[in-house]
């Protein structure tokens, strides 16, 4: 390991990420390639029922993508290049709808308006996902060159106004691309608002009623066009990033907020206040509410039940908490190491081999969770492998190999901006394949890399279906919080649902603060 | 990023070394388990405390309704089994696993005194604290409430009310055992008149529980520990059962289930386990939990308003075997005809 650490060989860390990820990703797939590529079910497959569900996802989450971008986008921009007292707050909260389950975000809002249909589903996947866009339009924005942004700026402030959604506009449409592919996959919240007035599905209940067959790998099957429409779009938003290289440069002095003035003063904290109450503080508001709800026959108050959640989410929701935080903390801290590495091979292989490699990277990402974990189950539940099978290392490989592409997307627009030649500077310097990666190819991005790893957290926290599947993930806070949703414990389930958005939101609290202080001094 | 990279090692080791493994390896019985989380962790630490024996417990969810841990269980038993016993919250797919040779037989001295139609003749399963189908309604508010499953074809009763899809749960093994009864098509035929008439169709029991409770329902079509959280939260509702006239089919009693898996290492301390459950005890605990389940040993005190099953209201007679045998082939069915 020592003489690896100071390779000047990029090739045996790229053959170490790469077996990581045979583990992490491929290996569970590996049950499932046959099923998977059952084209000649492809015609019986779609018939006029799945051709229609297909069609009614494909156009769902296309306006739940464009909605994402339509709040994310400009949030991001009015938050990250305006001063004005609270801008730095308001970035701070961008992220956290993304941490809400959507299913949480689907109750909050029926209870606050008691909407229904596809229109709510929309709007619900909307905000969820909301933050994607808005995160990468933000780190696009923070990197725009002083030089272009203030030369554009000097001619007139609408070329300036130009210059900047020209730059965001491919990271916004990448982020649109991630709102598509979750919105495509999820089941859980249309099936929700399905119930009053015209009763709707989506693709996603068509695989998820496969794979409860005695043959799982039916699942598998079934979700081939799903699939297949992922990895257009993937493919798709690696071309986006390759245009994208074009408008920024990683080096010299960066594009600075403006000071609000006027009305702007005014008007983009209010924007940003609306936007918010609808994405965040109105959710959580009414989910609060609901931790003490109760009927009008009840003899309790809501305070009293409301602590009573609260008590019961600390104490018997806490080891689950904790398990979660493990393994999905380990997956955060893998992609940590293994999405520079990806980022960097991907960033140096030749086309063809770039969109192979791509497409073999989100597979896992693409096909049902699922199904991935009886993949799992298949390939590693074997006696010799018993102790790997059991351990907290198993869920966190899936993860972290599920996950990865996120990761791999958001460093490859980032180690792409920096220059070829401050590499190879080092190289010729002597310094090891390390030192190049962390110190030269993302030496001035630590927030982007922990932005790849607090994703994966995040998402990994809220994975269910193969937490279900897994013994160590089994006691997680994902199982618990849904198994208390069938049980209708709906007080304990406001209380925990809170509990576990207050902690996967404390890192990100934690790292601004961090932030600040070392900005400070 | 060097001083990053130094501290990500560190917190590696300590994440892998916190408990890195889950209690199995220590464990005397491995127990998979649909039931409610919180009513079932207390039950299997007192039989921990009572024998001193440790349990590692797997808890399914509603998005996979019971059947996550029947196919893993199904997936696992292909290479390295781990489960000794599966607690179900209900008993179709606990047939299945029966039918797939997965199960073995064993004669628990608890479950005497629990009807015969509720124990498998050949001893693999045991049926114990049950639900059972009925009406759940608004008090508050007037209005046609059904007493029978016909009235739901009825524009007035059906306008009002709603019930869950038929693709899950205790709505597809009721689905299933009325295809039985009244024929495949029939009862295909007899959805599309309730979706026709009005009758709204939504995700899960607690789904139509929590909107009637709301308010945007009259009534609802669910199950009695659904309907017994609703009342526990103070709702102005009650319950209903239906089919109860002279000659009616009767209200279903879908029970909890438990059965001894055949490649189980722990065979002593699950059959431990399965007379701990079926025990009076444990069926009364779960009769005054918030669930209220349903004993089906005589003679098990209950709180009060709890309807005896048989005493004050008909039962519905199901062949489980039957049941279980067509339930793959009707949840395919219904499929079809509901996601779309």
């Amino acid at each position: 390991m020592i003489p690896l650490l100071g390779s000047r060989s990029a090739r045996p860390w790229w053959g170490l990420a790469i077996l990581v990820t045979l583990l992490a990703a491929w290996i569970p797939l590996l049950p499932l390639l046959e099923p998977l590529v059952r084209f000649d079910r492809l015609s019986t497959m779609l018939d006029t029922r799945t051709s229609g569900l297909l069609w009614r996802s494909v156009w769902i989450s296309t306006l739940s993508a464009l909605l994402a971008i339509a709040i994310g986008w400009p949030y991001a921009l009015l938050s990250t290049r305006w001063k004005f007292p609270g801008a730095g707050l308001f970035r701070l909260l961008m992220p956290l709808p993304l941490l809400m389950p959507p299913l949480m975000m689907a109750q909050a809002w029926f209870g606050l308006t008691g909407m229904t249909g596809i229109g709510a589903t929309i709007f619900t996947f909307g905000l969820c996902y909301a933050p994607l866009p808005a995160l990468l339009v933000a780190r696009s924005l923070g990197k725009q060159a002083a030089a272009s942004f203030e030369s554009a700026l000097l001619v007139s402030p609408k070329l300036g106004w130009m210059s900047m959604l020209r730059i965001s506009l491919l990271p916004a449409l990448i982020g649109g691309g991630f709102a598509f592919l979750f919105a495509a996959g999820d089941f859980a919240v249309p099936d929700y608002f399905a119930t009053v007035g015209n009763l709707f599905h989506v693709y996603a209940a068509e695989v998820f009623g496969h794979s409860r067959n005695a043959d799982f790998t039916a699942g598998a099957t079934a979700s081939l066009p799903l699939v297949l429409l992922g990895l257009l779009v993937l493919l798709g938003n690696a071309r986006l990033l390759k245009s994208q290289l074009g408008f920024e440069s990683g080096v010299g002095r960066h594009a600075q907020p403006t000071s609000a003035r006027g009305a702007a003063k005014l008007w983009i904290p209010l924007l940003l206040l609306a936007l918010i109450v609808v994405l965040l503080i109105a959710p959580l508001a009414q989910i609060y509410f609901e931790t003490g709800k109760q009927g009008p026959l009840s003899e309790r108050g809501w305070s009293e039940v409301s602590r009573t959640a609260f008590q019961e989410g600390i104490t018997r929701g806490r080891s689950s908490l904790v398990r979660t935080m493990q393994y999905a903390g380990l997956a955060g801290l893998l992609c940590l190491l293994l999405a520079p590495l990806w980022a960097h091979l991907i960033l140096h292989c030749r086309n063809r081999w770039r969109s192979a490699l791509l497409v073999l990277l989100c597979l896992p990402l693409l096909v049902p969770s699922v199904a991935l974990g009886f993949g799992s189950i298949l390939m590693f539940n074997q006696p010799w492998l018993d102790s790997f099978y059991s351990s907290l290392f198993l869920p966190a490989l899936l993860i972290a190999g599920r996950f990865l592409p996120i990761s791999v997307f958001i460093l490859l627009d980032i180690m792409s901006r920096v220059p070829d030649a401050q590499e190879e500077t080092a190289e010729l310097a002597g310094c090891s394949y390390l030192q190049r990666l962390f110190r030269y190819r993302l030496g001035g991005h630590v927030s982007a890399l922990w932005l790849a790893a607090g994703l994966v957290i995040a998402f990994g926290a809220r994975e269910l279906d193969f937490a279900i599947l897994l013994p160590a993930a089994n006691s997680s806070a994902a199982v618990r919080y849904y198994n208390a949703l069938h049980f209708a414990r709906d007080n304990f389930v406001a209380a925990y649902g809170i509990i576990l958005v207050a902690l996967l939101f404390l890192p990100v609290m934690l790292h601004a603060w961090w932030h600040s202080l070392r900005k400070k001094s | 990023m060097r001083n990053t990279l130094a501290a990500l090692l560190p917190c590696l080791l300590a994440l892998s070394c916190s408990d890195s493994t889950t209690s199995s390896g220590g464990a005397d019985l491995v127990v998979y388990c649909s039931l409610d989380q919180d009513l079932s962790e207390g039950i299997l630490a007192d039989f921990e405390t009572r024998t001193g024996l440790k349990i590692e417990t797997q808890f399914d969810v509603e998005r996979n309704k019971t059947v996550g841990l029947v196919n893993r269980i199904i997936a696992e038993a292909k290479s390295n089994p781990r489960a000794d016993v599966y607690w179900n919250n209900e008993i179709a797919h606990t047939l299945r696993l029966k039918n797939e040779g997965l199960t073995v037989a064993y004669r628990s001295p608890s479950a005497d005194g629990i009807p015969a139609s509720f124990v498998d003749r050949e001893g693999h399963w045991t049926g114990f604290a049950a639900r059972a189908r009925v009406i759940l309604y608004r008090t508050d508010r007037k209005g046609p409430v059904p007493n029978k499953l016909d009235d739901f074809l009825d524009p007035a009763y059906a306008s009002g009310g709603a019930m869950a899809q038929p693709l899950t749960g205790t709505t597809l093994t009721n689905a299933t055992a009325l295809s039985l009864i009244r024929g495949d098509q029939e009862m295909l035929d007899w959805f599309e008149q309730a979706k026709a008439a009005g009758l709204s169709f939504g995700s899960g029991n607690a789904d139509v529980m929590r909107r009637t409770c709301n308010g945007d329902f009259l009534w609802c079509f669910t199950d009695t520990d659904d309907a017994a959280k609703a009342m526990e939260a103070g709702n102005p509702v009650a319950i209903r059962y239906l089919e109860q006239g002279d000659g009616d089919l009767g209200a279903m009693l879908i029970p909890n289930s438990i059965s001894i898996l055949a490649s189980g290492k722990n065979q002593g301390a699950a059959q431990q386990f399965v007379d701990y459950v079926l025990s009076t005890e444990v069926e009364q605990r779960l009769a005054f939990s918030v669930s209220q389940q349903i004993p089906l040993h005589e003679g098990v005190s209950m709180p009060e308003g709890i309807a005896v099953p048989g005493k004050d209201y008909q039962v519905m007679d199901v062949d489980w075997a039957a049941v279980a045998a067509a339930i793959s082939d009707r949840a395919d069915a219904f499929q079809e005809a509901f996601v779309k």
